[in-house]
């Protein structure tokens, strides 16, 4: 359906929809706000009009016009938001129960909290400003690289500042780890199956999976720490980028 | 004052105006305001005040195959809707003959 679009108008429909999502909008109205101007732009584009005239000048004032009359559907974030927190913590007690036995201060869990809902508010301006203003394709990957980046850089000043100031400490003793492990691993199959997407398990296999094969090759600490930083954050970024575009054209 | 603020308000009376006379989807709406030579604005500024009027239950949608393969959305009047386009033409007659009046005879 698409294919007989320009380039200028795919473009501006895939921000709406990006604009729209990082405001929270109900999913069927943005299907069918995004279908209804797709159907506009053909039909406008077959008698030789552009998108600027269906649209104006400013593309940005156009969608937020657009976003004010839509119904906010907040449950679709919370539900992101869930899923983050949920992730960090599944990812904390995965990674520390290899370690030992699982025991977090409160400065911890306070921090990861904090840490969690900082990374979700930035993807959420990040989505809204790469939607609103047309940037270049390396300032959009540099900005994506860089809030991808954000979460690793708070967790390592937390891990510091755990060390410096003293706050109580919750031991989980060995059957508690034991427990904490069977509940995680059973949280995120359920959730998976339950959203019907793998999109938890897989970035958490990306999050231990470097700390696991670096075990086994013999490299500096330095390079170890970068190299999984990279693979890590630089997979998550990937696989993010590849399911955005595939539920984009799953949509049209 | 540019004619696109004069415009606010009054357009959404010549939207219900067309829609009431057939049921139309987003282009042909926009294709007949041109028409009627409002072509100052530009096409999309009907969608948000569409979406609006579903809200304010002044028009209804429904999907229909259309020949060119996806569906298209056509718009009619609700009762709600019928009514509120009497309330305009009623408030713009006299409002016309107001502006006329004020202009002609100072």
């Amino acid at each position: 359906m698409k294919h007989g679009l320009s380039k200028k108008s795919q473009t501006f429909l895939e921000n709406l929809r990006l604009y729209l999502f990082s405001n929270g909008k109900d999913e069927k109205e943005i299907n069918a706000i995004v279908e209804e101007l797709e159907d506009h732009l053909m039909e406008a584009e077959a008698r030789g009009k552009t998108v600027d005239h269906i649209v104006g000048e400013s593309p940005k004032q156009y969608m937020m016009q657009l976003s004010n009359e839509m119904t906010t559907d907040t449950k679709t974030w919370v539900k992101f938001i869930i899923l983050i927190l949920f992730g960090a913590l599944s990812y904390s007690i995965l990674t520390n129960a290899v370690n030992g036995q699982l025991s977090y201060s409160l400065l911890e869990i306070l921090g990861s909290i904090m840490i969690s809902l900082i990374f979700i508010i930035a993807i959420r301006s990040l989505f809204k400003s790469v939607a609103a203003n047309s940037l270049s394709k390396a300032k959009e990957f540099t900005l994506f690289y860089v809030v991808g980046l954000l979460p690793i850089a708070l967790f390592v000043g937390l891990f510091y500042f755990n060390r410096l100031i003293e706050t109580p400490i919750f031991h989980f003793g060995s059957i508690g780890t034991i427990l904490a492990v069977v509940l995680t691993l059973g949280f995120l199959i359920g959730m998976s199956l339950w959203t019907k997407t793998w999109v938890m398990l897989i970035i958490l296999a990306l999050l231990v999976f470097p700390d696991f094969l670096f075990r086994y090759i013999d490299i500096s600490p330095e390079t170890q720490l970068i190299l999984s930083t990279i693979l890590t954050f630089g997979g998550i970024s990937l696989y993010l980028y590849v399911n955005h575009k595939m539920s984009k054209q799953q949509t049209n | 004052m540019s004619s696109t603020q004069m415009l606010k308000g009054i357009i959404d009376g010549c939207i219900l105006a067309i829609i009431h006379e057939k049921e139309v989807y987003g282009y042909e709406l926009a294709e007949k305001l041109e028409q009627y030579g409002f072509d100052s604005f530009s096409e999309g500024t009907i969608y948000p005040l569409l979406i609006r009027m579903q809200k304010e239950e002044l028009v209804s949608s429904t999907l229909k195959k259309s020949t060119a393969g996806p569906k298209r959305k056509y718009y009619t009047l609700t009762q709600k809707g019928e009514d509120e386009l009497q309330q305009f033409i009623a408030r713009w007659e006299k409002l016309q003959s107001n502006v006329n009046l004020c202009l002609r005879k100072q």
